[in-house]
């Protein structure tokens, strides 16, 4: 019994299944390519313009200024300051940064070494604390 | 609150250093963020074309240039002198159209109207089409935000 | 209107559950022993992540995932924005600090046997963590589209191949085709940026939700001998320690970032040959190598399958690993750390050879 409910299982995954795999896969058949390109080749005509009722005459087709054609680049980009400004910027910021990273440990460790006393001390365990109403430990701005 | 031998009152002191730093640490991470995402990318202030592509006009004909990512719309007045504007509505922001036979510009998002001197005439644009100055020097033809100033 | 904060802040404490949460914060207790050390690996994977996701979004501000502009564009993030090699570095970076950290979590876990009974779902859902950081890597690796992202990509994408039947299914859905395309450059954007995003934030979740379920493991001997392993509160004591390291380790991939940030060939000719010195990303190397060192064909099969097998063996026996470990405490327990050692040692001869 057993074994025909897992067949029949499996033989409905693979029937759920099946249209999903055509479409994640791009058909790759020149013939089956070939038919796609016929398909899209004879997209309908773009619809028509909609114009407004006040107006008599088409719009001057629309000036469109020449699209310049950028050329292949062929050489590695090499990353790089874009001028002084910007290199002393961060350089300013990247010794702002270790300073700040100094002096945050320096209060942190504060910070760690008083909560660890505080803790040992079962300052915040209410059976023993003479501060038994209220349980939380330190937080920042007490 | 202090009590014996805990550093509270220090604490309070402690902690508004900890976090006065820390907010500024965060604000100069912030700030290249923010750079980034908005970059200076503007309109420019002015753009060099040449006047070749531009020399054969007849009075009154209308032609485009890309002023930036906006288009630019060139007329040649009657005297031959050039009027550049930037064929942006001043209503919303839609591209306008020169229509040759009316002589005037058209918006066809509101359906607002300029003359051909770009004021604003009918529907709902509140301003006249932006107007630059244009200047030929040599082979090149100028198109500037008013004032840009030229470079000598 | 005065508006009264406390009763505003009340109102979220009540709907958010944040007294709760907080309380439960105070109560986990973090053991303090001589590997301690290890347990802040975890939060500093969650780093990274957290800085792949910032500049990550970043870079997709600008980035365009096509054929035509992938590289253009990369290359414009490079020049033309404000510090936009430094973001792209820092992204880079980080994608290596994270697999880094992964792999000594996995690792420090491994050795310290916290996979063991009750933690078997930790392990497999961190496993599954790990392969997904590997393909956020692998699909990052091809965006920047130059020759060296294409070969790379062209490689590790034909590796199903080797497998009869499915493989070939397989490789052709990595791709969108039969060959490494746009179409593909579109797919692994797709699945860098948002499909993977969404898995890993799904796995993440219940990783850490098991963490917190089981608590933190004691060592193997502590538990063994029933001892008891002091411990600290995860708040404050613990965290603020996590906090002192976190800032170490961005200050760190900060200035690593400066100093050696990645430079952008030219973009990918899918018709010229591949370049000189083809390499995956260094998490790759040694599955490089391996694939490499197999002959052409053994017997009736290639040697190819041979090795894609092997690995795939590997990857599922180490997925279940904590059931193989059914005694850490005894020899068996003893041998797979073993197996561990040379496992490590394996990858790390394996990467340095490949770099000869
Ligand atoms: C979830 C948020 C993420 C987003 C939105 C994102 C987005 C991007 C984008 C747009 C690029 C292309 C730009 C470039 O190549 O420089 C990129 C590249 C890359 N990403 Fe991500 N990413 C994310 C997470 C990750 C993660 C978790 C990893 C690794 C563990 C990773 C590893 C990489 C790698 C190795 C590159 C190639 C870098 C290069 O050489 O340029 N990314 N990412
Ligand atoms: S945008 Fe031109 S009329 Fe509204």
């Amino acid at each position: 019994m057993r074994g025909i409910r897992i067949v029949i299982l499996v033989a409905f995954a693979a029937l759920v299944l099946s249209p999903l795999t055509a479409a994640a896969q791009v058909p790759s058949s020149p013939a089956a390519k070939a038919s796609i390109e016929k398909e899209l080749s004879q997209t309908p005509a773009a619809p028509q313009e909609v114009k407004p009722e006040t107006q008599s005459a088409a719009p001057a087709p629309a000036v469109k200024p020449a699209k310049k054609v950028p050329e292949k680049r062929t050489e590695t980009i090499v990353p790089a300051f874009s001028g002084i400004k910007e290199r002393t910027a961060v350089f300013v910021f990247y010794v702002w940064l270790w300073l700040s990273i100094v002096v945050l440990i320096y209060f942190l460790r504060l910070w760690v070494k008083e909560s660890d006393r505080v803790y040992h001390a079962k300052y915040y365990e209410p059976d023993e604390s003479p501060r038994k109403a209220n349980p939380m430990p330190p937080t920042l701005g007490d | 609150m202090r009590i014996d031998n805990a550093y509270f009152t220090r604490r309070k002191f402690l902690n508004s250093i900890l976090g006065g730093w820390l907010g500024t640490l965060a604000v100069t991470f912030v700030s290249p963020i923010v750079k980034f995402v908005w970059p200076p990318y503007k309109e420019p202030d002015e753009v060099k074309l040449a006047f070749a592509d531009f020399a054969g006009m007849k009075p009154g004909e209308v032609k485009g240039f890309p002023w930036g990512a906006k288009p630019g719309l060139l007329k040649r007045a009657e005297d031959g002198s050039f009027i550049a504007f930037i064929g942006v509505c001043s209503h919303l922001d839609c591209n306008v159209s020169w229509m040759a036979d009316k002589k005037k510009f058209f918006c066809a998002c509101h359906e607002g109207w300029y003359d051909e001197n770009g004021m604003n005439i009918a529907g709902p644009p509140p301003k006249p089409l932006r107007r630059l100055e244009t200047s030929v020097e040599g082979e090149d033809f100028f198109v500037r935000k008013p004032g840009a100033g030229a470079k000598a | 209107m005065k508006i009264d904060m406390k009763k505003v802040g009340a109102w979220f404490d009540d709907r958010l559950a944040l007294t709760p949460i907080f309380k439960y914060m105070t109560k986990k207790e973090v053991p303090q022993h001589e590997h301690s050390i290890w347990y802040y690996t975890g939060s500093s994977i969650l780093l990274f992540l957290a800085i792949q996701i910032v500049t990550g979004i970043m870079l997709a501000l600008y980035y365009k995932p096509t054929l035509e502009g992938a590289n253009d564009s990369v290359g414009r993030i490079m020049t033309d924005l404000p510090l936009g090699w430094l973001v792209r570095s820092i992204h880079s970076w980080s994608a290596t600090f994270m697999i880094a950290f992964v792999l000594t979590h996995l690792l420090a876990i491994w050795f310290t046997k916290s996979y063991r009974k009750p933690r078997e779902a930790t392990w497999m859902t961190g496993m599954m963590l790990l392969v997904v950081s590997m393909v956020f890597g692998f699909t990052g690796y091809l965006l920047p589209w130059d020759d060296l992202s294409l070969s790379a990509t062209k490689v590790g994408t034909n590796i199903p191949n080797a497998i009869p039947v499915v493989g070939k299914w397989v490789t052709q859905f990595l791709r969108g085709g039969d060959d490494v395309t746009g179409d593909t450059l579109t797919r692994f954007f797709l699945f860098h940026v948002c499909i993977l995003p969404l898995v890993i934030f799904a796995i993440l979740a219940v990783h850490i939700l098991l963490v917190q379920k089981e608590g933190m493991s004691v060592p193997l001997e502590a538990e063994v001998k029933k001892k008891k392993v002091p411990a600290l509160p995860f708040w404050p004591n613990f965290i603020l320690r996590e906090v002192m390291i976190w800032l170490v380790l961005l200050g760190t991939l900060l200035t690593v970032a400066l100093v050696f940030a990645p430079t952008l060939g030219p973009s990918a000719d899918m018709m010229a040959p591949a370049p000189a010195g083809v390499k995956p990303e260094w998490y790759f190397l040694f599955l490089f190598q391996t694939l490499k060192i197999f002959p052409g064909n053994m017997g009736p099969v290639t040697g190819e399958f041979v090795a894609v097998v092997l690995i795939l063996v590997a990857i599922v026996a180490i997925f279940f690993l904590p059931f193989i470990d059914t005694k850490p405490e005894g020899k068996k327990g003893r041998i797979i750390n073993y197996l561990g050692v040379l496992g490590l040692i394996y990858a790390i001869v394996f990467s340095i050879w490949s770099l000869l």
